[in-house]
């Protein structure tokens, strides 16, 4: 995220300009971090008046707690595989449309729709269509594949289907971006590697791929903080399992704090995630500073 | 971006674009398919004859309107302040705002739970709008910073020349010409806070304070495993979110992306 040096400013006092906003933001959000940090200290249930103070026992729970690994190796290879095949069907969509093909605006609205649409209200759809009752098992006995869909029930498969999902809804995004770079690019650099007598792949591997850089950049970042971030799809799909499974940190903290007010607990454990988090953000925000244009 | 020549690459092309977009259609399709299942449309009559689904609709309506006012209110003058006016230490407050954007929500779950029983907001539109405003902010106070920091100062100069204060300049100056960043802002804050899951699950309890996004959730307590009417109510939900988009195509591609381009 590049913030501009900032024009001259003005001799007027800004102040009160700022101050509402930030006073909004900080109210809330780092009330809720302090406390966060006080209630990760604590052995407490939510309503038990007695609150039992333990140090960094949380934290050294957390880090013997197989759980906490698994969500964190699930969120690490989530990142990695959605990125990956997300911004290369993105991409590949991008340039496609480029070109001049048939029924453009109705591809582009199908491949845009699933981002604006509520994890929430296509849950109930995925759990059906990942079933042995859904469209996908229909059109598997269609092939007479003989492959029965009950890969929510099962631990690889599950994470797979969310991977998926994933895919599917934010594809749109990694498109619309590629899009917009895409018409930055010089014409007649593409015509000159053309002359030259490179082809399709070619000129896309190596005029049009690099030229995205700054995109792909920007995209990495939105996935890190992303991928830490998520919580709806495991959540309403698989609810974490079959036995932690498809556990994340978002879901395990929704799980101690909420569902098992395990309070100081989860809030270690947010404490932890938060920390991730502010990492993930500045070393993709290095690695933009040295890697980008 | 693709140089096709002749007909059996054109068509080639166009194969490979339909093979790529039939994935993403068949969720659609499923969720189509799916709702008009058993009984067929009357699953439809069955969820709207509930009662619930216009309730659900106000509260997502009422919760959006209440978020994009903050966030527009909050980042205008922010953006202004922090782009265009001289505040003592700005770029720390400006960095602590920014830091909030990488703040995952489920961490205010615990921390707000509590608040908002202590300050009797639990249950209330107000226990899920404050959160999602101050969730969205820093991002959108990002956009709108950025943004402001392209409009030359000569406008402003010359506003000021023609004795107008620094209110004036801000309403008849910077906000028309912060239009398309506005747009973007509302577009982006209009999708995050309708669809909104875990705040309202969370925080508002009783039937009537529920969001659309719960709508799902409560079909399956009231028909069981009738999965026909819980994806119709999928696709009530689903078609006014696709109308607004195909009628402002162009914001809602410019507000999801302008967070990513500098």
């Amino acid at each position: 995220m590049g913030i501009g040096k900032g024009n001259k400013s003005t001799r007027v006092n800004g102040l009160p300009w700022i101050l509402p906003a930030f006073i909004f933001v900080a109210v809330i959000i780092y009330y809720s971090i302090f406390y966060t940090l006080n209630l990760s200290t604590l052995d407490w249930n939510g309503l038990d008046p007695v609150q039992t103070r333990v140090g960094l026992d949380n934290y050294k729970k957390a880090f013997g707690d197989w759980v906490f690994w698994k969500a964190l190796q699930n969120t690490l290879i989530f990142f990695v595989c959605t990125f990956t095949v997300q911004n290369f069907l993105g991409f590949l969509f991008a340039a496609i449309l480029h070109t001049e093909v048939k029924l453009a605006t109705l591809h582009k609205c199908l491949i845009f729709i699933p981002t604006i649409l509520a994890p929430a209200t296509m849950a109930p759809v995925f759990r059906l269509l990942f079933s042995p009752q859904g469209m996908l098992q229909d059109i598997l006995n269609f092939f007479n594949a003989g492959i029965t869909v009950d890969w929510l029930a099962r631990p690889v498969p599950a994470l797979i289907v969310l991977m998926v999902v994933t895919v599917w809804q934010y594809t749109g995004m990694s498109f619309i971006l590629y899009h917009a770079a895409m018409s930055q690019i010089d014409k007649e650099m593409l015509e000159a590697a053309r002359l030259d007598g490179a082809g399709n792949i070619r000129t896309l591997a190596s005029i049009v791929w690099p030229n995205c850089m700054g995109t792909t950049v920007s995209l990495a970042m939105l996935g890190v903080i992303g991928a830490l971030k998520t919580f709806d799809i495991p959540y309403l799909i698989t609810v974490g399992g079959p036995n932690h499974a498809t556990e994340f940190l978002g879901t395990y903290i929704y799980r101690q704090g909420i569902r098992q007010s395990h309070l100081g607990y989860a809030a270690a454990l947010s404490v932890i995630l938060l920390v991730a988090a502010i990492g993930g953000a500045i070393l993709t925000n290095k690695a933009s500073k040295r890697g980008g244009k | 971006m693709f140089e096709v020549r002749g007909l059996p690459g054109k068509i080639g092309l166009q194969l490979l674009l339909l093979i790529m977009t039939i994935p993403y259609a068949i969720p659609l399709v499923q969720m189509i398919v799916g709702s008009l299942g058993g009984i067929g449309f009357l699953n439809y009559k069955a969820v709207w004859d509930t009662g619930v689904v216009p309730t659900y609709f106000r509260n997502s309506v009422i919760i959006s309107v209440g978020v994009i006012a903050l966030v527009y209110v909050f980042s205008m003058s922010a953006g202004f302040g922090f782009a265009k006016l001289h505040v003592f230490g700005k770029e720390i407050f400006f960095w602590m705002i920014l830091i909030a954007m990488t703040l995952p929500e489920v961490i205010l779950l615990s921390p707000l739970f509590v608040t908002f029983q202590k300050l009797r907001m639990f249950d209330t539109l107000f226990a899920v709008i404050f959160p999602i405003a101050a969730l969205q902010l820093p991002f959108t106070i990002l956009l709108a910073r950025n943004f402001d920091e392209g409009i030359p100062n000569e406008i402003m100069e010359a506003g000021k020349i023609d004795g107008a204060n620094i209110w004036q300049v801000f309403l008849h100056i910077i906000l028309p010409l912060t239009k398309p960043i506005a747009s973007s802002i509302i577009v982006l804050t209009l999708i995050n806070s309708w669809n909104a899951y875990l705040m309202p699950l969370l925080f508002l309890q009783s039937s009537t304070m529920q969001t659309v996004t719960l709508l799902p959730q409560y079909f399956q307590g009231e028909f069981t495993n009738d999965q026909t009417k819980i994806l119709a109510s999928a696709v009530i939900t689903a078609i006014p979110e696709v109308i607004v988009y195909i009628c402002m195509q162009k914001n809602f591609e410019k507000g999801m992306s302008a967070g990513a381009l500098k």
